[in-house]
């Protein structure tokens, strides 16, 4: 095996061994709690019964077939994937957009600018009183509230990008008779790129993060949120820990895709090796 | 130099003047316009309860600023046309107590204790990782598992372990912004130029004197930057956490207070909504300023 074959080994090796013992060490957790752990808990206006605080792996195993068979799981994951999509493509559009231009021009950026700084630190979550106002409880809101997200997160980006491609290039390809047009279409938007598509990352875990609390809104089955306020109401921990772990697994799933993207369209990029 | 920052502010302030007449005027249109004339569409939008007009904005604000009710004022009131009455959101907040300063105060709160805990913690497991392979290999797929869970989604399973109380609010914000400053760190201390560290091994640096006096100072920047993102995220997750449950803060006030389990279900006046995240921005803005003079300050050495 060559060396770098045997560095990835023993990185898998140590991976698999660090997730392994986390495992383990939480089966035993549940196995010696299940006795000793609380079932009835005062949860500030009422007691609850039967709660697992740590449910092992019989009872997770359990619900998770409960949610697959009855199709629950399946067709949350796909409405909720839905929405994030859209709201991600509709928001990254408008911010990659607006990016550009304020970018570009430096009018445009000045008097975009006051605007910018407010929607950035404005939390995306606390214009969901308001967009239910504005677009009602329903689909609208929700793929509004995470477009904005992401707008915000990509215009930055976008931004960013397109000012930091060095002034020589953008000299040397003046100089050389290239049109404003042609420098920015050949030079500005590949060296924006990485920045551009490093910004959709974040925007994209952010999708999923808003998705959470969108969903309360007309809360409806099928949904993740939903599914998830609803083990937080009864509560029911199993149905919880699976409904958090299916978001991670899908947030953790796009971003590898969103990487493995990355990687391919910036392989212009790579230099050495 | 100097002609480009007067443009700069001078435009910045005429779209911020021409933005404000707009909706002035868009949102006291019913005033000038008989809504029956107008397309059914357009006469649904245009009214107070969807598109608050700017005095209403500015009454919730000098309400919600002063708090407790002016029971003079809102008894004898008469109802006109495009006029919004002291709203029943606006009763609610005042009937619990809430005000806008002290609400802004806990929020901030909450969010500088995120910070203070989260990232500390967030940063040493950052240039741990950073700084040795092996506990990279180890601990880099926990923090990969960890850090695709959305923080909000833990709140009602922290609740039933730690109770009703400050804890189950507070954790989500310090998760999320150790969860953010790891990656700063990791990449700041892993990708110091290599030269340096030769450089400093090869004159006999090794252990803490490398990492105090080559590994930190080098990573710094990208620290700071972690920082200025963690700010911005442990507003988003305070106030997200306080929509969700807390009976104070920001996010309470956006919501109009209520029930945990009814949070989202009742009707809230766009006017005080519209108070509460300008002064949300307001305050994340002011923090991040801060925390830009701070960044400046404390790397003045990289320029």
């Amino acid at each position: 095996m060559s060396p770098i074959g045997r560095a990835r080994w023993t990185r898998v090796k140590r991976a698999l061994a660090a997730l392994g013992t986390i495992a383990v060490l939480y089966g035993i957790a549940a196995e010696i709690g299940r006795d000793r752990l609380p079932r009835r808990i005062w949860l500030g206006v009422h007691y609850v019964e039967g709660v697992e605080l740590l449910p092992p792996y019989r009872s997770l195993a359990e619900e998770t077939e409960f949610l697959v068979q009855s199709g629950i799981l399946a067709s949350s994951i796909a409405v909720s994937t839905g929405r994030v999509l859209i709201g991600f493509l509709l928001g990254s559009a408008v911010g990659i957009f607006l990016g550009l231009a304020t970018g570009r021009a430096a009018r445009v950026e000045y008097l975009a600018e006051p605007w910018v700084t407010f929607f950035r630190f404005t939390p995306a979550l606390a214009l969901l009183p308001l967009y239910v106002v504005w677009f009602g409880y329903g689909e609208m809101s929700k793929v509004l509230l995470i477009a904005t997200n992401v707008a915000v997160v990509t215009l930055l980006g976008a931004h960013q990008g397109v000012r930091s491609a060095p002034r020589v290039y953008l000299d040397a390809a003046a100089a050389l008779g290239a049109s404003r047009k042609l420098v920015f279409g050949k030079v500005v938007l590949p060296l924006a790129f990485p920045e551009i598509f490093a910004s959709a990352r974040i925007a994209l875990g952010l999708a999923w993060v808003t998705i959470v609390v969108a969903e309360l809104i007309d809360a409806k089955m099928p949904s993740l949120g939903y599914l998830l306020a609803l083990a937080n109401a009864y509560p029911r921990v199993p149905t919880m820990v699976i409904g958090i772990a299916t978001i991670g697994a899908l947030v953790l799933a796009f971003d590898t895709l969103a990487l493995f993207l990355h990687t391919r369209a910036t392989h212009w990029m790579r230099r050495t090796g | 130099m100097k002609s480009v920052t007067r443009q700069r502010s001078f435009l910045g302030l005429v779209s911020l003047a021409t933005m404000l007449v707009v909706y002035t005027l868009v949102s006291n249109a019913t005033r000038f316009v008989d809504s029956a004339t107008l397309p059914n569409s357009v006469a649904t939008v245009l009214r107070p309860e969807v598109i608050p007009p700017t005095q209403a904005i500015a009454r919730a604000f000098t309400e919600l600023v002063a708090g407790g009710p002016k029971d003079s004022a809102s008894e004898g009131h008469v109802h006109t046309p495009g006029h919004v009455h002291s709203s029943d959101h606006v009763e609610a907040l005042h009937q619990q107590g809430v005000t806008l300063p002290a609400s802004l105060a806990i929020s901030a709160g909450r969010v500088l204790f995120g910070l203070a805990v989260g990232a500390p913690l967030g940063i040493l497991i950052g240039l741990l990782m950073g700084w040795s392979r092996r506990a990279d290999d180890y601990l880099h797929p926990i923090y990969v598992l960890l850090r695709s869970v959305p923080p909000l989604a833990l709140i009602t399973y922290l609740m039933l372990w730690l109770g009703h109380g400050e804890a189950h609010r507070l954790i989500p914000v310090v998760y999320a912004v150790a969860a953010t400053v790891v990656i700063p760190a990791y990449h700041g201390i892993r990708d110091v130029t290599s030269t340096y560290v030769v450089a400093a091994r090869s004159l006999g640096a090794r252990g803490g004197l490398l990492l105090r006096k080559v590994l930190l100072p080098a990573a710094s920047p990208a620290l700071f930057a972690g920082l200025r993102y963690a700010l911005a995220i442990a507003w988003i997750t305070t106030v997200g956490a306080e929509m969700l449950m807390a009976e104070n803060g920001m996010g309470n006030l956006l919501v109009g207070g209520g029930m945990w389990a009814s949070r989202l279900q009742t009707r809230s006046d766009p006017a005080v909504i519209m108070v509460g995240i300008v002064a949300v921005a307001a305050a994340g803005w002011a923090m991040d300023t801060a925390a830009r003079i701070l960044t400046v300050r404390f790397t003045r050495w990289v320029r």
